[in-house]
């Protein structure tokens, strides 16, 4: 610690700390242009120039200047404020000042500096910028002549998006930021750099004259798509959400969001939302009331009783889905479940045999500070962006030594000093093996505490790194020095990311990834963790509320093939496009098709609600109250910011009035429902809603200890003998169906493709844009072609968002599908 | 005290001879107003459209909250005011949106005569600003 003065107050605070953040601790106001708090010093705009007494004749600036013992800071003398007075008027010089029309006005930090040192003339002249502005993309406008070249976007698109898509061109009066080649950008369109931006120069275009700031209404709530679990900050006018606001105060995210979170908001604002019930009648669907859609789902579910299956997506808040499952009680069926019901066995068979937990063992910040991180499967960008970014920090500030056990590149595989190991198509779980063994062969495992070493040992006979080498394609000396990093490690990271695309050998990887955490030591050790991320907004809570059958009760497959058989009399699915997303379509419509009952849930009429006898309009996440865990186990609060379009009413309305329709008592408010619920769940014991503050609340604290310590010997599959395999995924643009209402994804990704590396697609004549079948089983699908470098050879690539490709058609649940292709 | 009686009565006789009339014969006949009159507004149109932004100003100041200002892009990428309405009958004619124009695309006119029969005749759209 050191002690120092700032304007007479006397300060301590840590020898790291800058002059500007020992102010801020002191409550002095120094103003900052080009500071940001998440980034590295840089001292690019000198507004923040300051006296230090130990260092006379010149002026410091706080930004960059670490602090010493016993200084003595004077932040405003005349002199100073002449002297920020002439920085601004340098930057006033070229500085086009629109204003009026610029959308930065009214939370501008030049426009806010001019006022505060009353700039009102300036003592230079010279020409205004007058350069061309970057419309090419349609979510971020980027507008040269207002910058004040304070190197944010640059730096923030760098240090922790980790894409570096800018950096300074040309020099003296004539430097400008540019993307490669000057040209328009094109990138992940995370609008890291939009958020940081001091002045108007790179703006959010869907926003684009919308209004101004301080019309606009804030409210705090949480990202509406993966299990990352962002704070958005919702940017209300007149009722209707017009866009996501920067908030760095708020929740785990530190102000980051991803394409999807800052720009995919405009699904709520649909026009093609449900605004009425509809009930089927004469064949078609037809709008209704909501007393006669309600009696007629009454009717039905009391006629199918127990015989009825409750199928639910995992985007319902904790409140909803804790009513949901007392919809199940008062039916008398055990019959529910959520999000395909395998792809989350990793976590409720594999973690729950190994460490007896159903959940991720520690919290997302402290992945900055590790020394080692294994990403297993390079999708985990792609699925949660926004903790990749963590990753990204961590490798880039830290050294952290990052490993990717993938079957494709991508993002992470890029990272600076990444190894990939790149391996065929579903053999995860035979590398994992690979290095337990290596670990227990070279005496790294810390086998202490832990049972089930022996029979581990003897079922890894098969897993030499040697033979895996030679199954997997990957070199012995990655998979061993993978191994030894990880083990070598003081905090480290093993990350696996499940979702509906990803049902293949869940519940094998899980124990996989598990029994790796057990034998380094990472499961339950202060900094470090393994992490099990779900792909949906509230897949945590689904799980944490057990939203799964019971007992006796018929898993979501279980209860497709119950319906194909005439077996189950009733479904009843919320927020859920079965059709769209599950594995096996054919297998799906047969059973809605044979069904008596259906009744669907949801936001739009998706090709699961065309089938319904009942469609209920319900309300997206920006018009409801309650609370999402994300994938840490952090319960965060969900805030209604708009009404809901039309007659579409919220999930909890609805099913309490189903709930009172059989006569059962439903909570009155999403309050006292989270109040029952936590009574209701071990893990959520004791917490209340006051708790939740600005980061929300991590159930059974950041580190979360193993119940249990067992090895669980597990097998590896074997490596699927065909010319051509198709991987199914996630776009980093899109999760879930969800994702393709929202104007911003579908203005970067619009449409299905099937991706080819580059090698395949020479050899197979297919050029980027060529319209592409692929046949397996009889099936075919179709869609454009899309060719980059990130797949090996004989690997190709679709992502599941989309209902119009059909990709469930030839989509089981395989690791990876034989197709053939053909144009 | 008689001579202070009388000092009165005489200043108020005086204003009762001819050409010392302080009203007019309105409406046959009417003031010349100051140039610094705060009568009805007028939107100053500039080439082929109006010389508003719509940058918010007015409306965020207004005292009275009587102005309502929708932006939107028109075909050239600019900023231009979609809707812009004054209520006449909340405005309380302080001028205070003329004093925050960035552009000086607001102004008051001389127009006094305000009275109308219909509630929604005070309701001033864009078109009959940019005509006043
Ligand atoms: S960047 Fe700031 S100062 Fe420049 S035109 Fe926009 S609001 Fe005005
Ligand atoms: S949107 Fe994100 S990826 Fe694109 S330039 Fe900005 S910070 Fe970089
Ligand atoms: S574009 Fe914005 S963030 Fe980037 S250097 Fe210019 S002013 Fe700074
Ligand atoms: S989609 Fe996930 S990573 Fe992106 S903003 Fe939302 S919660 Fe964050
Ligand atoms: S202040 Fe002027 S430019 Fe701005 S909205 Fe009002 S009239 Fe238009
Ligand atoms: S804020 Fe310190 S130099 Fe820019």
């Amino acid at each position: 610690m050191v002690n120092l003065t700032i304007d007479g107050k006397q300060v301590t605070v840590s020898k790291t700390a800058t002059i500007y953040e020992a102010a801020c601790e002191a409550g002095v106001h120094i103003p900052v242009l080009c500071y940001a708090k998440k980034l590295m010093p840089y001292g690019a705009c000198r507004v923040c120039l300051v006296e230090v007494e130990q260092m006379k004749g010149r002026l410091i600036p706080a930004c960059t200047t670490p602090v010493t013992e016993g200084m003595v800071v004077t932040s405003t003398s005349d002199e100073i404020v002449k002297v920020r007075k002439t920085v601004l008027e340098f930057l006033l010089v070229n500085h086009v000042v629109d204003c009026p029309v610029c959308d930065k006005g009214g939370e501008c930090d030049l426009q806010d500096l001019t006022y505060e040192y009353e700039v009102v003339s300036n003592r230079f002249e010279g020409e205004k910028f007058d350069l061309p502005t970057d419309e090419v993309n349609p979510l971020i406008e980027r507008n040269m002549n207002r910058c004040v070249l304070c190197g944010k976007c640059a730096r923030v698109c760098d240090e922790i998006v980790g894409y570096g898509s800018y950096s300074f061109i040309n020099r003296g009066f004539e430097t400008k930021i540019a993307t490669a080649f000057d040209r328009g950008l094109n990138c992940e369109f995370c609008g890291q750099c939009v958020s940081m931006c001091p002045v108007g120069a790179i703006l959010p275009r869907p926003f684009k004259f919308k209004a101004r700031p301080w019309q606009l209404k804030e409210i705090d709530s949480v990202c509406g798509y993966c299990g990352n679990g962002c704070t958005v900050t919702l940017g209300t006018k007149d009722n209707k959400v017009e866009t996501i606001r920067f908030n760095d105060k708020t929740g785990v995210n530190d102000g980051n969001l991803c394409v999807r979170g800052r720009f995919g908001y405009s699904f709520i604002n649909s026009e093609d939302r449900l605004t009425k019930p509809l009930i089927r009648e004469n064949g078609s669907l037809v709008e209704t009331s909501w007393d006669k859609a309600l009696a007629r789902v009454a009717d039905g579910l009391k006629q199918s009783g127990s015989e009825t299956g409750i199928v639910t997506g995992a985007r319902l808040t904790n409140e909803e889905l804790f009513l949901l499952r007392n919809v199940a009680k008062a039916l008398g069926s055990e019959n529910i479940d959520h999000s395909g019901g395998e792809c989350y066995k990793g976590l409720t068979e594999g973690l729950q045999q190994t460490l007896g937990l159903q959940a991720s063992t520690a919290t997302f910040p402290q992945v900055e500070n590790c020394d080692a991180i294994l990403s297993i499967r390079s999708d985990f960008y792609e699925t949660h962006p926004v903790f990749g970014m963590v990753v990204n920090q961590a490798v880039r500030r830290n050294d952290a030594k990052l490993t990717v056990i993938a079957d494709k590149r991508g993002k992470f595989t890029k990272l600076p000093e990444a190894k990939t190991l790149l391996h065929k198509p579903g053999l995860e779980v035979n590398l994992i093996n690979a290095m337990c063994r290596v670990l227990l062969d070279e005496g790294l495992a810390k086998t202490e505490r832990l049972s089930g070493v022996d029979e581990l040992k003897a079922a890894l006979a098969d897993y030499a790194p040697e033979t895996v080498a030679e199954t997997t394609g990957v070199s012995v000396d990655a998979i061993r020095t993978a191994a030894r990093e990880l083990a070598a490690a003081e905090n480290a990271a093993i990350l696996l990311a499940y979702g509906l695309p990803y049902t293949a050998a869940s519940k094998e990887l899980g124990i996989a990834a598990a029994n790796l955490s057990l034998l380094t030591g990472i499961a339950g050790r202060t900094g470090s963790g393994l992490y099990v991320c779900g792909e949906k907004n509230n897949s945590q809570g689904a799980i944490d509320l057990a939203v799964m059958p019971g007992a006796t009760g018929l898993g979501a497959q279980q209860m497709l093939s119950a319906a194909a058989q005439g077996q189950l009399k009733a479904l009843y699915v919320v927020g859920e496009d079965m059709v769209s997303s599950y594995p096996d379509r054919k297998a799906v419509e047969l059973a809605l098709d044979k069904v008596p009952f259906l009744v669907v849930q949801d936001l739009f009429l998706s090709p699961t609600a065309q089938m319904a006898d009942v469609v209920l309009p319900a309300a997206s996440f920006a018009e409801k109250d309650g609370t999402f865990t994300n994938a840490e186990r952090r319960i965060q609060r969900v805030r209604a910011a708009v009404p809901s379009p039309g007659d579409a009413r919220t999930d909890f309305n609805i099913l309490s009035d189903v709930l009172s329709a059989f006569g059962a008592q439903a909570p009155a408010t999403a309050a006292e429902a989270f109040a029952q619920l936590t009574a209701d769940t071990a893990a959520y014991q004791g917490i209340s809603l006051d708790m939740l503050g600005a980061q929300g609340y991590v159930w059974g604290t950041d580190i979360l200890t193993p119940i249990t310590r067992n090895l669980v010997a597990v097998a590896g599959s074997k490596p699927l003998d065909a010319a051509h395999q198709l991987l199914v995924g996630s776009a980093l643009y899109h999760s879930g169906t969800m994702s393709t209402h929202a104007k911003g994804p579908m203005a970067v990704v619009s449409e299905p493709y099937i991706e080819f590396g580059r090698e395949d697609a020479k050899a197979l004549n297919v050029a980027e844009g060529d319209l592409v079948k692929l046949s397996a089983d009889g099936e075919i699908i179709e869609a454009k072609a899309k060719v980059d470098n990130r797949l090996p050879q004989g690997v190709l690539f679709a992502p599941y968002h989309f209902s119009a490709l059909g990709l469930n058609k030839i989509y089981r649940g395989q690791p990876a599908i034989a197709v053939q292709v053909g144009k | 005290m008689f001579k202070e009686f009388a000092k009165g009565l005489s200043i108020t006789l005086k204003h009762l001879l001819p050409g010392n009339k302080t009203t007019v014969d309105y409406p046959k006949q009417r003031l010349e107003i100051a140039p610094r009159f705060r009568g009805l507004h007028r939107l100053v149109p500039a080439q082929n459209r109006e010389k508003c932004v719509a940058c918010y100003l007015c409306p965020t100041v207004c005292p009275a909250k009587c102005i309502t200002v929708e932006s939107a892009e028109n075909s050239k990428g600019e900023k231009y005011p979609k809707v812009y309405e004054i209520d006449l009958l909340r405005c309380i004619f302080c001028g205070f949106c003329v004093e925050a124009c960035p552009v000086e695309a607001i102004e008051m006119t001389g127009a006094y005569e305000l009275a109308n029969y219909k509630r929604e005749d005070f309701n001033f759209n864009k078109e009959r600003l940019l005509k006043n």
